[in-house]
């Protein structure tokens, strides 16, 4: 007898649809071959399913068994596919009538002792289930909050394999309540901006760089704080609106289950050590994984100590930067990944890390020329803004923390709703192409002089020049000035990028 | 890259055109000076208004920042600048004197066609396009081991006054300075830090009685007598309030954050005013940002604000 379940395959963030084909034939040799181009992981699966359904008081069929997984020419990775290979096993073999699971799509990982385990992908999943117009979706009942989110009519969380039989009667589950999206951007424990002490000049940067949505590079002495401040950035950004939060979501969904109990939905932080190879910053692999780019989707991507990344992993970092997706193309097919995130990058001034200015460096001019060359070849034409910090004094260490990260939130934001305003929503001045700027730069005649000045005195070049309107632009914007003066141009200037021109 | 004798020329000992001022290392003296670039500028070195600036070849950037103005003013008040361009204050020296037009020689260890080091091509190819390069040894030899002492001789011999910038302790740019005094030419010394390496050789120098030399002015007074020439540009006039900048930047404060700390701007106020002391050639800022006066002298009239 022949049956057929339904069920996800995860690609990156997103889900395809698989159907499992199951024919159990009485004649021939006991056997259970699994096709359809199945990993490792997924060949396994025929383990898994013969002990847990002999554990659940099932019986395994002591016949010929063939499963397919079907589109045949999609390669199937992951354990997710277990329930929907046993629920076919069942119709199949006539232990399961087959209208119980009409219309509906399973996933789940099972346990040798039938219990069912939660699997990636399951908000991705349960969406791509809502688009397919499915009566219900069975999932591992860890999953159910964040399936819950995606509304599917109904969501079935399963603990254990013999509760299947129950899908689609009124024994079945009840639906699990929806994870909370809390979006007010204020997450209890997040790391807080009261924390910096002192760098008054550095939380402007800060102020400046969250407002505008533009990139940043900070230079300083070793204890300077530079990655402090870069992990209290998240608290400072507007808060998520609620498509924001559920691409946040979809994408830890897709690197792992979310937990049961509700998380705050937050901004994402990553920081990947130096040593990171260029598939693990940008994503790749063969199933594609997302990197540390997509995973500070909507959030912020720091790299400390920016010199020491290999020249590959930052060039291979400029396309997703500039598109805010990566494509991952295999011989199969390409995959997309989301990753629109703000790059904050942390660097010493000089090889020994005390800065020529201090006296101490010590720094040989051949190796001081390699580390400039490195660090202004690096991304150069992709970031806005540079600050040199110092080691905060005595006194302000000692002084109390300065103004917490709520303030600071609300200009912000007041200060994105005018660039939604003006270039549509969800965009910002960093991401303003040529045309959008002129029309958005609006200076008066004392900035056009300062600007003039820029370019003969510093030889700013044009990406400089355009990179100094932007940055002035969200300076403006943060004064609440629809025109750009020769203050804010200035400012600009101040915190442009130096020797990368 | 094979060194080629294209344009390469030579002044012997003896004729007409050798600088006169090498004769008095007498018997010293190289046979034959031989030179890439602009034959008439070595012949035409007027001794009185030659001046040879060296220095070490890991320099700070305070080194870096008074040799380059060094070369930059004299060579705009007309003095030929000598020096050796190795990398550092050397290749500093010429750069600045280069920026300003005027005419610098560089003196080479190996032939007058090798580019050494190797670095340093493009300033080469500048010094030949418009300054000079001369050599003792012929067209084609790599600098070995003793040519640069041997050097040194014939750059203290050319400069009416030798100026080191840097110098640790020993080092080639103290020998020039030995072989100058050797020569009753004039040594002068900058001060640097008395806790930096870099310094101790100069620093050195000044305690044994070498002039004292702060900025061009102090060389230009020396060679041409005091108030004849005025090294430094004078700027545009600065309101007070970025004169107080600048002078808080002269005072050691090169961020914003230590500028608004100095002179009680806010911090976003304070990196305006050094946005506009950047913008009007008053200040400089490094790769990392932070801020230096330059040489350009701020008027009279502004300057007059401490009580």
């Amino acid at each position: 007898m022949l049956a057929t379940t339904r069920t996800f395959s995860l690609l990156g963030v997103e889900v395809r649809e698989v159907h499992v084909e199951v024919d159990v034939c009485q004649r021939g040799l006991q056997t259970f071959s699994l096709v359809g181009l199945p990993d490792a992981a997924v060949r396994e699966s025929r383990e898994r399913v013969r002990s847990a359904l002999e554990n659940s008081g099932f019986k395994f069929p002591q016949h010929r068994i063939t499963a397919n997984l079907a589109p045949a020419d999609l390669r199937k990775a992951g354990p997710s596919f277990d329930l929907a290979i046993a629920a076919g096993l069942l119709v199949a073999s006539g232990q399961l009538p087959a209208e119980r699971l009409d219309g509906v799509v399973l996933a789940g990982e099972l346990a040798l002792d039938g219990s069912i385990r939660p699997v990636s992908g399951a908000l991705a999943m349960a969406e791509a289930a809502r688009r397919l117009g499915v009566r219900a979706i069975a999932v591992p009942a860890a999953n159910g909050s964040e399936a819950a989110l995606a509304g599917v009519p109904r969501v079935v969380p399963l603990e254990r394999l013999d509760q299947l039989p129950l899908v689609g009667t009124d024994e079945q589950p009840p639906d699990p309540p929806p994870f909370e999206l809390s979006l007010n951007g204020a997450a209890p424990n997040a790391p807080d901006l009261s924390d910096l002490r002192g760098q008054p000049y550095l939380r402007e940067a800060l102020e400046i760089a969250a407002a505008g949505g533009h990139s940043l590079l900070i230079v300083g002495p070793p204890g300077a704080g530079k990655s402090l401040a870069a992990r209290r950035l998240p608290s400072i950004m507007p808060p998520l609106t609620r498509s924001d939060a559920m691409e946040v979501l979809r994408v830890a969904s897709a690197c792992g289950p979310l937990g049961r109990n509700g998380l705050s939905v937050r901004r994402p932080f990553r920081a990947p050590h130096h040593t990171i190879s260029t598939a693990g910053l940008v994503g790749g692999g063969s199933p594609p994984r997302a990197g540390e780019v997509t995973l500070a989707h909507r959030g912020v991507l720091f790299l400390d100590e920016l010199g020491e990344f290999s020249r590959e992993a930052l060039e291979a970092l400029r396309q997703p930067l500039e598109e805010g997706t990566v494509a991952i193309t295999r011989a199969r097919g390409a995959v997309e990944l989301p990753c629109r995130f703000m790059l904050v990058a942390a660097s010493n001034p000089c090889p020994c890390g005390r800065g020529e200015g201090s006296g101490e460096c010590e720094c040989q001019p051949g190796s001081m020329r390699r580390y400039r060359a490195k660090l202004s070849g690096a991304l150069a034409d992709r970031i806005d803004i540079s600050v040199a910090v110092d080691r905060p004094t005595a006194v302000e260490m000692g002084a109390n923390g300065g103004a917490d990260s709520a303030g600071v939130r609300a200009r912000v934001a007041a200060a994105r709703e005018r660039q939604e305003r003006r270039l549509g929503p969800g965009r910002c001045n960093a991401d303003m192409d040529l045309a959008e700027l002129r029309f958005a730069a609006r200076l008066t005649r004392a900035a056009k002089r300062t600007l003039a000045q820029g370019h003969a005195q510093l030889g700013l070049s044009g990406r400089g020049h355009d990179r100094v309107l932007r940055v002035s632009r969200t300076i403006a914007d943060l004064a609440a000035s629809e025109r750009i003066d020769a203050e804010h141009v200035a400012r600009a200037i101040a915190l442009r990028r130096r020797g990368a021109e | 890259m094979s060194p080629t004798n294209a344009g390469v020329w030579c002044l012997e000992r003896g004729t007409e055109g050798y600088p006169p001022a090498l004769l008095e290392l007498g018997d010293d003296a190289p046979e034959r000076l031989n030179g890439c670039g602009s034959e008439r500028l070595v012949r035409e070195l007027a001794f009185d208004e030659t001046v040879t600036i060296v220095g070490s070849r890991h320099p700070s950037s305070y080194g870096l920042e008074v040799a380059e103005g060094l070369g930059n003013l004299l060579a705009a008040a007309g003095l030929t600048v000598v020096s050796g361009m190795a990398l550092g204050i050397d290749a500093a020296v010429h750069r600045g004197a280069l920026a300003a037009g005027g005419p610098t020689v560089a003196v080479l260890g190996g032939g007058p066609d090798v580019v050494y080091p190797r670095s340093e091509r493009r300033l080469y190819e500048r010094l030949v396009a418009s300054g000079a390069v001369v050599s003792e040894v012929p067209a084609g030899t790599r600098p070995g081991p003793g040519c640069f002492p041997r050097r040194n001789r014939i750059m203290a011999a050319l400069g009416k006054m030798t100026i080191v910038v840097e110098a640790a302790q020993p080092s080639g740019s103290l020998i020039t300075a030995e072989q100058a005094q050797g020569l009753q030419r004039e040594v002068g010394a900058v001060p640097g830090r008395v806790t930096t390496r870099v310094a101790a050789g100069t620093n050195a120098l000044l305690a044994d009685g070498a002039a004292f030399i702060r900025d061009a002015q102090d060389v230009l007074d020396r060679l041409l007598g005091v108030g004849i020439s005025d090294a430094r540009r004078a700027g545009p006039s600065l309101d007070p309030d970025l004169a107080r900048v600048a002078d808080a930047v002269e005072g050691d404060a090169t961020s914003p954050d230590a500028v608004a700390l100095a002179t009680g701007m806010g911090p976003g106020d304070a990196a305006v005013a050094l946005a506009r002391l950047e913008l009007l050639g008053y200040l400089r800022a490094d790769a990392g940002g932070r801020y230096a006066r330059t040489t350009l002298r701020i008027p009279e009239a502004a300057t007059t604000l401490t009580p």
